[in-house]
This record gives structure tokens, C-alpha cells and sequence, in this order.
């Protein structure tokens, strides 16, 4: 986006109950948040539960306020580690989870009443296996806090397949909302995650358009099946992206949350004020971070968050320098952390909410937005019902454009990356931090042994029935799947067992890559 | 008759490595630059990524790698590229330096990391769709050598010349990444550019093997380069010759730092890092191989200092073999002979097949560091003229008793059986009848 070399008084309305009070409809100016401002947290998870739990507890005594723990390609796919696809890739970029015990495992020691849990994980699972971790640690699940990424209409396009048709993911996430409005009210059912989605390449009224698109679907059905919508809305929240263009970045943030507020209220008829204000939480660009000169990435992260922090996000996680090559190390977790809270105790950027509000520029650069993402929303849901663009794979081409766009932006050095495009150095001096962004760890090969020996120990009648039950359930469009999910867990069946089942119970093959082939 | 396309691509992604964004992105610049791309998305194995080449008559298949997973998948497709004759490319941000060398030694035809540039890119790519084409159909004929030091970092000192650019060629041939080190810049990099056609790599690094600074430098180059170093070649020399009375401190000093400092230097500082491997549980297979000479084994007329300068070597490879094999590190010693700068006086062999030539020296010197030599330590072996042997050390002669109290003249006479019995030494070599 072209801006101009300045902005003046004219280019904003002077309307100012379109823009409103922090804290007042429609909530361009976000919340007043609480003293300590936002949730600081950082992506984590590698190895077995344990290994990660280790990293868990290492945040949390830096000083994280909440954590967001991200499974590796196996868990994001709903595969057992001991499948043999699954075994290269185990604990590799995230942690392995696959059943009750590794929830219990993964959450031993950690204070989930007091804490809040983003689960960048497939939701139903994720869900079931807090709801799980908490019982066994005596908690009850009101106290439960955090987050669980919705993705029904997306994930299976932007790398987090679970091998599973549409009809089925809408059914787990309605499902899984419905379960989690009803066990754990204090937590976000329903994150809409546009990070995910968009870090292939898609710009701000692209990343936001999909996100309310998928908002207003899963709402629309949720309200189909009796649930008022004041009972689900204060608990969705969003995870957006952001990138280099900070102010756009902003007015993005800003526009997002007065589309949700008219949506909400007007659309939707919600009556509760905390129902139209927007609880939105940010993950900083991966694709914005180089692997040219990853000391680099630090200042990108750091500038990145201070712009979200004068957005007035609930929650912030940062991209770590060494994000262009692995999941978080150690070191890399604790310099986040520490770029956060040097921003929050220093800098006094919370003290005031919005304090870029009234800025010629950005007001009008958020109007223009919420005009251009609202039109877009419009625009594809003049193509028909969601199910038919999945299908037909009309996201999907958004998303491969967006990705060709970006590459080819690079290529030609139309877009300006420090170390890529301009200023760059020849490999023997770009030394700095080289070493610890290019350190590697060995698949968890006796994470995977553990769960073969384990396997025959079950008992298996339990089992059976759990497992049974699922597949029933998947068979029968109007069965609730949560409980047979929650109750087969418990039983000590796998995730990838669940999945099967639930593959097989719409007459699909159990195994993932059966079901691949089979659809190909 | 319509011109070919450019070549015919499967590109996909290994494993569970879901994201695509590499995978498109180079899908789209191969199609704008008019090549036929069949694109198989995620969840490839190396058996589908083969079948689907060998059904569309593909030239190369392209893997985008953006998780750790391709390492476990790797060589199975490299063995199917083989039979099918076609060939590997690998492309993704996460791939570094050392993944690239680790990577082509194993036979992948290319490797593009973050941030290759487009033009580089489709020129790598077309050099391999020609020699695809270029090959024989028949898959046999188009199998490579065997690299059986894939994989292996080595550094070779003296590269430039003779015996150590030999060297550095034929650890290229066998796969191995070389980091070539010597004084003499422009012949360095014109050996270092002679091994651009091998299945391995060499990069130069030049460096006065006396300085006491070069051994951590060229450590550093090599794990900077490669990500590790598993073995060296000492073969850095030169000759002050002249007979006792005539060598000036000089040149007996310059001797003695080039042919047994410089490699003491290089096994302490090598040593301590594959000590440290070793101590941390990543024991690295490592090899040394220093150079010693038939004139630190039998002497050499008039070269008194070379000699001793020599037989030093060989006693260091010993002791040093003992003390870092606890490390799982062996040290043997070569005595090569060949027609290099050194050996003028050598008998002239025919130009076009010559005993002496230093190539002929090489695949024993690879032998060494490869895994056929694990159990070889603190050895020589003596090389050149189309044989060799492995020659007997000291042994102490019989005994012969001094009595408490022995006599001067008891003395001489216990002397004069001992050398009475004693075999006669050999001769020197460079005596007439020698």
C-alpha cells in the first residue's frame, strides 16, 4: 500500500463516535486493559512432553504470563509418533502429543489456574487433553484459561492437514466450542487464527477478510444450533499476524475490531458489550524474518512489538531470531520474552491506551481498511456457501497467489529486506548468532519407542468401546463428537486411533495417507 | 521439429513437511521460465516422488524441504534418482551450508538454500537437465562412482602442488568436502576450481601453515563451511637441502616448523576438538594422516635435516595415534614417493603414464581416512611406483649383559658381539649402490 507523503486534519472524519473511547462501542480503540497490559507468551513445544514441560517451566520463570504450546508435524496432523511417517518428524518442530498421558506429562507443574494455555494444536484433541490434564492435576475445568485455534476452513490448505473432509472439522470445532462453553467457560473455544494463514505472503485486507469470513461462518452455525450468540462471542478471539508495515499493521488491528463490533451487534444481534469488543492477540511475522543475518531478526521482532504493544493487543507472542530455521531455542525464548518485557516495564507504552489514536494517517489508514476488508468479506460470500470454495479450492488459490506474489516481490527486490535485498554480506561474515540459529536436535526416537511399549499395556476392552463410540458418532451427522472424543482419550486411545475412527465412521480409510491417496 | 522444453520437473515436499510456500514459489519461476513442472504438493515418500518421475519421464525432482525430516528421506532418493537415471534437486530456506556439502556429497545434483538467487538457480538447474539428457538411458551406465568419503570434511594441507592437489582431487572423487589449504593463492584456487566437477567439494584456504594461528583457522573454516571436520591430511613440505656443514639456521628452522611443528600444531589443536566430540557424546570417526618420507625411514644422503626432520613425523604419528585413539581418532604416517617439486631426481617416466605420478599415491592416502581404516593406527605406509609396503619400525636387537662393575674394556668387547650379531643398517638412500 502506497501511502501519501502526508496526511492532514481532511483525510479523517470528525466523527469521533466512530473511533470512541477505549473501552466503547465499536472498540476501534481496543480495552482498557489491566496494568500489566498484555498476556506475554512465546511458541514452544520440542521433544517428548517432558522435554517440553522443561521448556514450559523455563518460560514461565522468565517471566511468561501465559504459554502457547505448538505440536510437531505428526500432532499438528492428529498422527501417533509411532507411524511410520510420523517417525522422522518426531519432536522436531514442536512437541509430540498423542494421548492423555502426555497432556498430564506435558502440564505436570504447570499452574493452568493462574496461567493461560494457547494451544496451537488440532482443537478437539487439544481441548480434550487439557480438560484431561486438568481433572488429573484436581483443577476444576472453570478455572481453565487460554486459547484453541479454530481452522475448519483453512488448515488443511496452510500446512496443518488433519486428513479429515470438511464436513468433519466444521463438526469438531462446533463441537469443541459447544464443549468448552459448557466445561470451561473462562476459555477461548474459538481463536481465529489469520497468523497461520497468512504468513505464506497474504496482505492485511486478504489475512483479515479470511479471518471474519471463517468467524461469521462458525458463528452462523453455531447460532443454527440454538447457541445465543452472547454466549459464545466473548469468548472467540483472534490471533493476528504482523509484519514490517507497522502502521498498516495497526490500522489493520483497529479496522478488525470495528467490523467484529458492527458484526456482532448489528449482524449477529449480540446485546452484551462484551460481546462486540474484540479480544485480539498477535504473533509476529516468521515471513518477515530472515535467514541472511538472523541477528537481525531480534530488532525486527523487538520493533514488531512495540507497534502491537500501542496497538493495545490482549496477547503477544514474538517470531524468534531463529525462526527462518527451526521452532524456538532456548536462547531464543528467553531474548523474546525479554524484548517484551523491556517494552512493558520500560518504555511506559502501556500507560496510555491507543496512544496513536487521532493520528491523521492512521485513521484514515483504518478506515480505508475496514472499507477494503469488509468488501472483500462481502465479496466471497457472494460466491456461495464455504463449503463449495473449500471444496472447489478457492482459498487455497488465494493462498498460492499470495505466495507466488511475495516470492516473486523478493526475487525481483521490489520488496526491500535488509541482508536479502540491500546490504547484503557473503556467508563467511555473516557469522553473528549463525551458529545457535542453525543448531539442530534428533527426531525423539525413544519418545516413539515409549509409545509402542505402551500401546499393548492398555486395557483394551475400554479402548474398544471408546474407540467404538467415536465412530459411531462420526457416522451419525447429528451426534455430538466431543464426548466420544473426551471419553476415548480418557481411555487411553490415541489421537491417531480417534482420527481413524473417525475417518471410518464416514466410510473413509482409517489411515491418514490411505486417505490421502484415496483423494489425490 | 519443435524445439525441447527447457526439462520436466516433480516437485513436491517429504514426509509430514507441510509447507509449500518454497515448493510454489520455485513451481512458478520454473513454469515462467517455460519448464513443464508436475507439482505432487505434500506428503511425498521417496517411492512416490520416483514412480511419478519415472511415469512423466521427468528430468529432475525438486524436493522443498522446510523441516529437518528430508535427512531421513534423502538417501533412499538419491538411490532411486540413480536408477531412473534423472536428477535431485533439494531447495529451502532451513538448508545450510553444511546441509548443502552433506547433501551433494550424497549425491543430490543441487542444493539451493535461503535466498538463491533466480538466475544462479534455473542455470544450476539447466546444467543438470542437460547432463541428464546428455547420460545414457541405460540407468548402469549412468551410475556415479561410488563416494565412499561422502560426507567426510578433510583438511588437506599443501593443496596447492603435487601430492596434496592429487590429494584434494581424488578426496573430492570420493565425495569428501576438502578444505584445501596452502601458501600459493593463484594454484590453490586453480586446484580448488579443478575439483568443481567431483561428487564432493573443496573450498580454499590459504594460510602459512608455520603460522600458529592456522590450525584453529582452518578448524573453524571447515565447521564454518561444512558443520564439522572428521579428518587431516598433513602434507605441507618443502626442502632446504644441503649437507650438515653447510645448512644455515635458517633453513634447518624453516625445516623444522614446516615438517614437524606445523603438523604437531594441527593434531593439538584438531585433537582437542575431537576430544571435546567425543567428551559430549558426538564422537566424530576422525583420521589424520601425516606425511613422513623414505628419508625419515631409511635417511638420505646430504639431507641430514630433512631426514631427521622426517623420522621426527613418524615417531609423532606413533605417540600421537596412542594418545587420541582414546577418542576414536587414528593417526598413521604416508611416505609417498612422486614426481613432485621436491623430487626432481626422480627417473623420468613416460608423460602420459607415469610410475611416480603423485594420482598414483592418492587413493591410498583416501584409504586411510575412509572407513575401511578404522583399526590403522600409529602405521606408515610406504607408497609410490605402483606398490607399497608397510615397513617394520624400530626393534630392539637382542640383549646383551653389563655387569656391576663392568671394565672399559669389558665394555668394548660386549659391544663387539652385539654388533657382530646385529644385522647391518641399511644403506642411505642417494648412496650410489642404494
Amino acid at each position: 500500500m502506497t501511502a501519501r507523503r502526508f496526511y492532514a486534519p481532511a483525510d479523517t472524519g470528525t466523527d469521533y463516535s466512530r473511533i470512541a473511547d477505549p473501552g466503547s462501542y465499536p472498540f476501534t480503540r481496543g480495552r482498557l486493559r489491566p496494568p500489566d497490559g498484555w498476556i506475554q507468551r512465546e511458541l514452544s513445544g520440542e521433544g517428548s512432553p517432558r522435554r517440553s514441560n522443561e521448556q514450559l517451566r523455563m518460560l514461565l520463570a522468565h517471566g511468561a504470563l501465559g504459554v502457547d504450546v505448538i505440536g510437531d508435524n505428526p500432532t499438528m496432523s492428529a498422527m501417533d509418533p509411532d507411524h511410520p511417517m510420523s517417525v522422522p518428524a518426531v519432536g522436531t518442530t514442536g512437541v509430540s502429543l498423542c494421548r492423555k498421558q502426555d497432556f498430564i506429562e506435558l502440564l505436570d507443574g504447570i499452574p493452568l489456574d493462574r496461567i493461560t494455555l494457547s494451544h496451537s494444536l488440532p482443537p478437539a484433541f487439544a481441548l480434550a487433553g487439557q480438560y484431561l490434564a486438568g481433572r488429573d492435576s484436581g483443577l476444576h475445568p472453570r478455572v481453565l484459561r487460554g486459547s484453541a485455534i479454530q481452522p475448519p476452513l483453512y488448515a488443511e490448505d496452510c500446512s496443518y492437514s488433519t486428513f479429515l473432509p470438511f464436513s468433519l472439522r466444521m463438526r469438531l470445532t462446533l463441537d469443541s466450542i459447544a464443549f468448552s462453553l459448557r466445561e470451561m467457560p473462562r476459555f477461548h473455544a474459538f481463536l481465529e487464527d489469520t497468523y497461520y494463514i497468512s504468513d505464506g505472503g497474504l496482505d492485511v485486507v486478504e489475512e483479515m477478510s479470511l479471518g471474519l469470513l471463517e468467524i461469521r461462518e462458525v458463528s452462523r452455525r453455531l447460532i443454527a444450533r440454538g447457541l445465543p450468540v452472547d454466549a459464545f462471542a466473548p469468548r472467540i478471539a483472534i490471533l493476528v499476524n504482523c509484519r514490517m508495515d507497522l502502521f498498516e499493521e495497526i490500522a489493520k488491528i483497529r479496522a478488525t475490531r470495528r467490523l467484529f463490533a458492527r458484526m456482532m451487534r448489528d449482524e449477529f444481534g449480540a446485546a452484551d458489550p462484551r460481546s462486540w469488543s474484540a479480544n485480539i492477540a498477535v504473533h509476529t511475522s516468521g515471513l518477515s524474518l530472515t535467514a541472511a543475518q538472523p541477528a537481525n531478526n531480534i530488532v525486527r521482532g523487538a520493533v514488531q512489538a512495540l507497534a502491537m504493544a500501542m496497538a493495545g493487543v490482549q496477547g503477544l507472542e514474538i517470531s524468534t531470531f531463529d525462526e527462518p530455521f527451526r521452532t524456538p531455542s532456548a536462547a531464543a525464548h528467553q531474548l523474546a520474552i525479554r524484548t517484551q518485557q523491556i517494552i512493558q516495564a520500560e518504555t511506559n507504552i502501556g500507560a496510555v491506551e491507543d496512544p496513536l489514536g487521532g493520528s491523521w494517517y492512521l485513521e484514515s489508514l483504518t478506515d480505508d481498511l475496514e472499507q477494503r476488508i469488509d468488501a472483500a468479506v462481502r465479496q466471497m460470500e457472494a460466491l456461495g456457501d464455504v463449503d463449495t470454495l473449500v471444496e472447489n479450492g478457492y482459498f487455497r488459490g488465494i493462498l498460492t497467489a499470495a505466495m507466488d506474489r511475495h516470492s516473486t516481490a523478493v526475487q525481483d527486490g521490489r520488496a526491500r529486506i535488509v541482508g536479502v535485498t540491500e546490504h547484503v554480506v557473503p556467508p563467511e561474515s555473516d557469522r553473528l548468532l549463525r551458529d545457535a540459529a542453525e543448531e539442530r536436535f534428533a527426531p525423539d526416537l525413544a519418545h516413539v519407542e515409549r509409545i509402542r511399549a505402551w500401546r499393548p499395556t492398555r486395557a483394551q476392552a475400554p479402548l474398544r468401546d471408546g474407540l467404538d463410540r467415536v465412530r459411531d458418532a462420526a457416522a451419525d451427522p447429528d451426534a455430538d463428537l466431543m464426548g466420544p472424543i473426551v471419553a476415548a482419550s480418557d481411555a487411553d486411545a490415541t489421537f491417531g486411533e480417534i482420527a481413524g475412527c473417525l475417518r471410518e465412521g464416514q466410510g473413509l480409510p482409517a489411515d491418514p495417507f490411505e486417505y490421502v491417496g484415496a483423494n489425490r | 521439429m519443435t524445439r525441447p522444453r527447457p526439462g520436466r520437473l516433480v516437485i513436491g515436499t517429504l514426509g509430514l513437511d507441510q509447507h509449500e510456500v518454497g515448493a510454489m514459489a520455485v513451481s512458478q519461476i520454473l513454469v515462467r521460465h517455460g519448464y513443464e513442472v508436475v507439482y505432487l504438493g505434500r506428503f511425498n515418500t521417496p517411492e512416490r516422488l520416483a514412480a511419478v518421475a519415472e511415469q512423466e519421464d521427468a528430468d529432475i525432482i525438486g524436493v522443498s524441504v522446510h523441516s529437518w525430516e528430508f535427512t531421513a528421506y534423502a538417501d533412499e532418493l538419491i538411490l532411486r534418482c540413480r536408477d531412473l537415471g534423472i536428477g535431485l534437486v533439494f531447495g529451502g530456506s532451513l538448508l545450510t551450508d553444511s546441509d548443502r556439502a552433506d547433501l551433494l556429497a550424497r549425491g543430490a545434483d543441487a542444493v539451493f538454500g535461503a535466498y538463491s538467487a533466480e538466475a544462479d538457480m534455473l542455470r544450476q538447474i539447466d546444467a543438470v537437465v542437460q547432463r541428464v539428457r546428455a547420460g545414457s538411458p541405460d540407468p548402469a551406465a549412468g551410475e556415479p562412482l561410488p563416494a565412499p568419503l561422502a560426507g567426510r570434511v578433510v583438511v588437506v594441507t599443501g593443496a596447492a602442488h603435487g601430492l596434496g592437489r592429487a590429494y584434494t582431487l581424488e578426496l573430492c572423487r570420493q565425495g569428501a568436502a576438502v578444505v584445501a589449504n596452502d601458501i600459493d593463492e593463484a594454484a590453490l584456487k586453480e586446484t580448488v576450481d579443478a575439483a568443481a566437477d567431483t561428487p564432493g567439494s573443496a573450498c580454499p584456504a590459504v594460510h602459512d601453515i608455520t603460522d600458529p594461528a592456522a590450525p584453529r583457522a582452518l578448524l573453524d573454516t571447515a565447521l564454518r563451511r561444512y558443520g564439522q571436520l572428521h579428518a587431516l591430511v598433513a602434507n605441507a613440505g618443502m626442502l632446504r637441502s644441503g649437507p650438515l656443514l653447510r645448512l644455515a639456521d635458517d633453513d634447518l628452522r624453516l625445516l623444522l616448523d614446516v615438517h614437524v611443528t606445523a603438523p604437531f600444531r594441527l593434531l593439538r589443536v584438531f585433537g582437542g576438538y575431537w576430544r571435546a566430540e567425543a567428551k559430549a557424546n558426538r564422537a566424530v570417526p576422525a583420521a589424520a594422516v601425516l606425511t613422513t618420507s623414505a628419508a625419515g625411514l631409511y635417511g638420505f644422503r646430504a639431507e641430514a635435516a630433512y631426514s631427521a626432520a622426517k623420522a621426527a613425523v613418524t615417531m609423532l604419528a606413533r605417540v600421537a595415534a596412542d594418545e587420541l585413539g582414546r577418542y576414536g581418532t587414528t593417526v598413521n604416517a604416508i611416505a609417498p614417493a612422486a614426481r613432485t617439486r621436491l623430487t626432481g631426481w626422480l627417473p623420468d617416466g613416460p608423460a602420459d603414464d607415469d610410475p611416480w605420478a603423485p594420482e598414483h599415491v592418492a587413493p591410498v592416502v583416501a584409504w586411510l581416512l575412509g572407513p575401511g581404516a578404522r583399526k590403522i593406527n600409529g602405521r606408515v605406509v610406504e607408497v609410490g611406483n605402483r606398490q607399497l609396503s608397510v615397513p617394520n619400525a624400530w626393534q630392539p636387537g637382542p640383549p646383551h649383559v653389563l655387569r656391576p662393575g663392568v671394565s672399559p674394556t669389558d665394555v668394548g668387547a660386549v659391544l663387539s658381539r652385539a654388533f657382530e650379531s646385529a644385522p647391518d643398517p641399511l644403506r642411505l638412500l642417494g648412496t650410489d649402490s642404494g
